[in-house]
């Protein structure tokens, strides 16, 4: 009985810790992910800008 | 700032959980009746008591949203409903696993058991549908409904089904009984990993409303692109 | 009074129109009755356990045609903007809520009879030998589906996967009234007395009735625009 009993509190405190690390990486990788769409938002206004900014001096 | 209040939360947590943890495995000794396998309930019951109080939580936030109509609090109140969500899992998973050794059974329909999975699929459901809705005003007010009735709906399996007969073991902290139930060793140190988990969960909702604001951010500028 | 007068109108015209078209009625009634005949298929209709467990069948048949009849409530609004029209109007957001909620229990009503009525044939259940006490329980937890299946086909009437989500959000919620409501079904289709424990399950669903109407009114208006 307790050599299945120590085996089965293993395998509760392994899936209790195995969802809290698998959230903690979605996290991490949603993380990333707005990371990188927030750079790509930024440079494509920062495009838009400078080549509004190139049609402004080129109608001076 | 914010991210060093969130490592300062997370790294306390992993702290008094360590320190915790060395105390159930090495200090603490096997219960009388149930052997090994009662060292879960140190994880089982704060898991349980942190994801109840995240749910009410969210509520509060809900009806701070309807009434203020920012949508700071429709992001905080979003993460504060995903934290407790992983840590109902966590409650379920391993109270499943503790029931299969006590009761020899996986499952069981008493109140406290019903009541959580009950929540698990309400706060599944506002999950996806977070998923479902772009316009984030139309979404915030949908998931603040959804808390509202939500948790109300859960008060009332949780109070219905108590009334009648219950598997589930009865209450054991002290706070309810008035002590004699529980080692009071065994009691210090599941009032030690509640205070951890909740710091973990503090962290956890710090890191994720952050994620839903720079979310937000990327949607307006999107905005702006397309209109300039 | 006005309120009062509101929402039934608003009742009557779905009503009107559900007469005249019977779209959601035809479909419903007949889902129930195949989800029955499956059940009979499932579940040995002449054994003695079934009949023990009838009363839950009889409940999860409703839940799932009460699905369609509330997915069809608001979205029949959405066409020529009718929607719009009805919230630009003088009508409270709540009387349009209960409104809506009363003609789906119309509807409902209807749907359960005629399932009481195949049910009784499919699995030889005497249900006319307890009429007040089953009607009570009807009426009841009819209500209660009906009201969070207006709330709800109100709030996700924008959605990209409307009847997808409806179900999805709608049935946890509505657990503990059907749970109600099967327990309590089951005795009285058994023709047992009512014990104790089905006064309670009576109680949960007036109290369900009660709070989730109560908050439909109280939120109607904070949810509902446009």
């Amino acid at each position: 009985m307790d050599a299945r009993n120590f085996e089965y509190m293993f395998y509760g405190f392994l899936a209790a810790w195995l969802v809290v690390l698998l959230y903690v990486l979605t996290l991490v990788r949603r993380s990333a992910r707005l990371n990188r769409e927030l750079n790509d938002v930024k440079q494509l206004i920062s495009a838009q800008e400078s080549g509004r900014q190139g049609l402004q001096e080129h109608v001076r | 700032m914010r991210e060093r209040v969130t490592i300062g939360l997370a790294a306390a947590a992993i702290l008094l959980l360590a320190y915790s943890l060395y105390q159930i495995f090495l200090v603490l000794p096997d219960e009388a009746m149930q052997g090994a396998i009662y060292r879960i309930i140190f994880f089982h019951v704060p898991a349980a008591i942190a994801g109840m109080i995240g749910y009410f939580v969210a509520l509060v936030l809900s009806i701070l949203y309807l009434s203020s109509k920012q949508l700071k609090f429709d992001s905080l109140a979003a993460s504060v409903v995903e934290v407790s969500l992983v840590f109902s899992i966590v409650n379920l998973i391993t109270g499943s696993i503790w029931a299969r050794i006590i009761w020899g059974i996986w499952w069981t329909w008493d109140y406290r058991l019903t009541s959580a999975l009950v929540c698990v699929l309400i706060f599944c459901g506002y999950l996806m549908l977070r998923q479902a809705i772009t316009e984030p005003t139309q979404r915030a007010r949908l998931s603040a409904a959804l808390t509202i009735f939500g948790c109300v709906d859960v008060v009332i399996v949780y109070k219905s089904i108590e009334w009648f007969r219950t598997q589930h073991p009865g209450p054991v902290l002290s706070i309810r009984t008035g002590g004699g139930h529980i080692d009071p060793a065994m009691e210090r140190i599941l009032y030690l990993n509640f205070v951890a988990i909740c710091l973990l969960a503090a962290a956890l909702i710090l890191v994720r409303s952050r994620q839903e604001t720079t979310a937000r951010e990327i949607d307006s500028l999107r905005r702006m692109a397309n209109a300039m | 009074m006005k309120w009062t007068r509101s929402a039934l109108l608003i009742a009557r015209k779905d009503l009107a129109i559900e007469l005249r078209t019977k779209e959601s009625l035809n479909a419903a009634a007949a889902f129930a009755i195949v989800v029955l005949l499956l059940f009979s298929f499932a579940f040995d209709p002449a054994a003695a356990e079934t009949r023990e467990f009838s009363g839950g069948l009889l409940w999860l048949a409703l839940a799932f045609a009460g699905a369609l009849v509330f997915n069809r409530g608001f979205s029949r609004e959405l066409p020529n903007e009718c929607l719009d029209a009805l919230l630009s109007s003088p009508i409270a957001p709540s009387a349009l809520v209960i409104g809506k909620a009363i003609g789906i229990f119309v509807i409902l009503a209807v749907i359960e009879n005629l399932s009481l009525f195949v049910f009784g044939i499919f699995y030889d259940l005497r249900w006319w030998l307890r009429p007040v006490e089953l009607t009570a329980v009807c009426v009841l937890a009819t209500w209660g589906i009906a009201i969070v299946g207006a709330v709800f086909g109100a709030l996700t009437l924008n959605l990209r996967l409307r009847d997808l989500m409806l179900p999805v959000i709608v049935y946890p919620l509505l657990i503990p009234l059907l749970l109600a409501a099967i327990e309590v079904t089951n005795t009285l289709l058994a023709n047992q007395p009512l014990s104790a424990d089905d006064l309670l399950w009576l109680r949960v669903l007036v109290v369900f009735d009660i709070v989730f109407t109560a908050l439909a009114v109280l939120l109607a208006d904070t949810i509902l625009v446009n």
